[in-house]
């Protein structure tokens, strides 16, 4: 680990995995409450696309990706606003559609491919400076509109309709919550890559969740996984030469297992 | 249509798309009343609720609680659904559950304090489960999950509750359980009720004003008055029809589906 924070790349993409880290766990509360993996899972899909159109056209890829993530999380609230569609059709939609589109453009070039591959599973070599201090910029956001609205949040999440009888803006807070979801992706894209964030979104509340008895407590331990799957992932990614997106999961993937089992045994399951 | 009432259904209109859901809907509902809204399935009754919540818009007419369009009111509203499912294994503790009944009173942004905590504490007195405060909520049985609704409901010191198919899936133990407490918060709080229901021998017991509905009211009287009349068994031998007349495109003399 030392070797790896001699290096400036080394020491940005461990300030970078701490942030994304802690947004991704905070996110992650609210996705498993609201049942949203598969909006997780399409949303960062979806960024593909704009990843591609970014790099197509030689503008900044994490724009395009912010921009498509943006239009298909306020896609997805203003089909589901009146129960017309659910949320998991409305994705079924268009995150296929949004991710051929970002195939289609990848095949017009292949010089581009390799940085795409970058996308597709991060990579600790990836982040820059300037996407540091963005990431900064929107875990600052992100973070401070979650903590705020945290309660209104929980309540929406667990019955909209109450929520709206207690007269809190339901869709208002919909929508703020498919932004900031959409905004934790692409924060995460260079680092864990658009394959592998959505695990970040879910795998880290879930061992929480077996491992907590409040709400309060889970919200702590899903930090501690995300942090821990963060950092030693990281170090494992530089060690064995592997993408650091997926060293990141596995470790995740690992934490859950350990919390599973031990959660069985607590509960004197055979 | 009496404005002073606290709920008020004005020459009601809604339709999802093409599919007309409500039509000419009138009735009111005094306060401190304790109204049913019966009706077969598909006969509008959730989207009455709905329209009530401000959660829908009404196509024509006006939906007004306590004289003002919904959200608008000064008066606090409660609202009990069918059931709430968190996911499973969630650690959402009952006193969680009941605190967020004051969230609304609290405005945006501003954290529960003391005397919150000590409403929701007396909310959970007053429907007899202040000593599972502390169990998760998916651990409780179906009649107590809905006994902490309503103490969740009173957390907001509401004038009025709104209640979805309440007792669905309840024993009958637990539904007569249920209605009792209702009334035991009508007559001591003064709180007007509405509650949607198919459980038409609970209405005929507690509730001392019946709508029926059918996309449109059938029939709106005392619970002796609606139950014993001809329209309730035509209401629910035939059910209600979803589709527009105009969007309607069945070959005449087709049976319904």
């Amino acid at each position: 680990m030392m070797e790896l924070l001699s290096y400036e790349f080394g020491q940005r993409a461990l300030a970078a995995g701490v942030i994304v880290g802690l947004m991704c766990a905070v996110l992650a509360f609210f996705v498993v409450l609201r049942r949203m993996a598969f909006v997780g899972v399409g949303l960062s899909h979806a960024a593909l696309g704009g990843v591609a159109l970014g790099v197509i056209t030689g503008t900044s890829p994490l724009a395009g990706a912010m921009t498509v993530s943006l239009v298909v999380a306020w896609v997805i609230g203003w089909l589901t606003r009146r129960g017309r569609l659910t949320e998991d059709t409305a994705i079924g939609v268009l995150f296929p559609t949004a991710m051929a589109f970002g195939i289609a453009l990848m095949s017009l070039s292949a010089t581009y491919r390799q940085d795409l591959i970058a996308y597709l599973f991060g990579s600790i070599l990836a982040i820059r400076t300037a996407d540091l201090q963005l990431l900064i910029v929107l875990a600052a956001a992100t973070l401070s509109l979650l903590a705020l609205f945290f309660k209104e949040l929980v309540f929406m999440s667990v019955d909209e309709e109450a929520a709206s009888a207690a007269r809190l803006p339901v869709t208002t807070l919909r929508y703020l919550l498919l932004t900031v979801l959409a905004a934790t992706i692409v924060a995460s894209i260079k680092l864990v890559g658009v394959v592998l964030v959505s695990a970040l979104l879910v795998v880290p509340a879930a061992t929480g969740q077996l491992a907590a008895r409040s709400m309060k407590s889970m919200l702590v331990v899903s930090v501690m996984a995300a942090e821990i799957s963060v950092i030693a992932g990281l170090w494992l990614s530089w060690t064995w030469n592997l993408p650091s997106g997926s060293t990141i999961v596995l470790v995740s993937a690992t934490l859950f297992l350990v919390a599973f089992v031990s959660r069985r045994r607590a509960d004197g399951a055979p | 249509m009496n404005e002073s009432a606290a709920i008020t259904f004005d020459d009601v209109w809604f339709s999802y798309d093409t599919v007309r859901t409500l039509e000419r809907v009138s009735f009111d509902v005094e306060r401190g009343r304790f109204a049913a809204l019966i009706g077969p399935n598909g006969a509008g009754k959730t989207t009455a609720l709905r329209l009530l919540l401000g959660r829908l818009r009404p196509t024509r007419g006006r939906v007004l609680l306590f004289g003002s369009p919904p959200g608008r009111q000064r008066e606090a509203v409660g609202y009990i659904p069918q059931r709430v499912t968190v996911p499973r294994g969630f650690p959402l503790t009952v006193f969680e559950l009941v605190l967020m009944g004051c969230y609304g009173r609290l405005g945006l942004g501003r954290r529960p304090r003391r005397p919150d905590r000590d409403a929701a504490v007396h909310a959970l007195e007053r429907v007899g489960l202040v000593d599972l405060a502390g169990r998760y909520f998916e651990t409780l049985s179906g009649g107590q999950q809905q006994r902490a609704l309503i103490a969740r409901a009173l957390a907001g010191e509401p004038q009025l509750l709104l209640l979805d198919e309440p007792t669905a899936g309840l024993d009958p133990a637990a539904r007569a359980d249920f209605y009792n407490l209702c009334c035991l918060l009508q007559r001591e709080a003064g709180l007007t009720l509405l509650a949607a229901s198919h459980d038409i021998d609970a209405v005929a017991h507690h509730a001392d004003r019946v709508i029926l509905l059918n996309r449109t009211v059938l029939a709106v009287g005392s619970p002796h008055d609606v139950l014993h009349a001809p329209v309730l068994q035509e209401a629910y031998r035939f059910p209600a029809r979803h589709h527009d007349q105009e969007h309607d495109h069945r070959a005449p003399g087709t049976a319904p589906s």
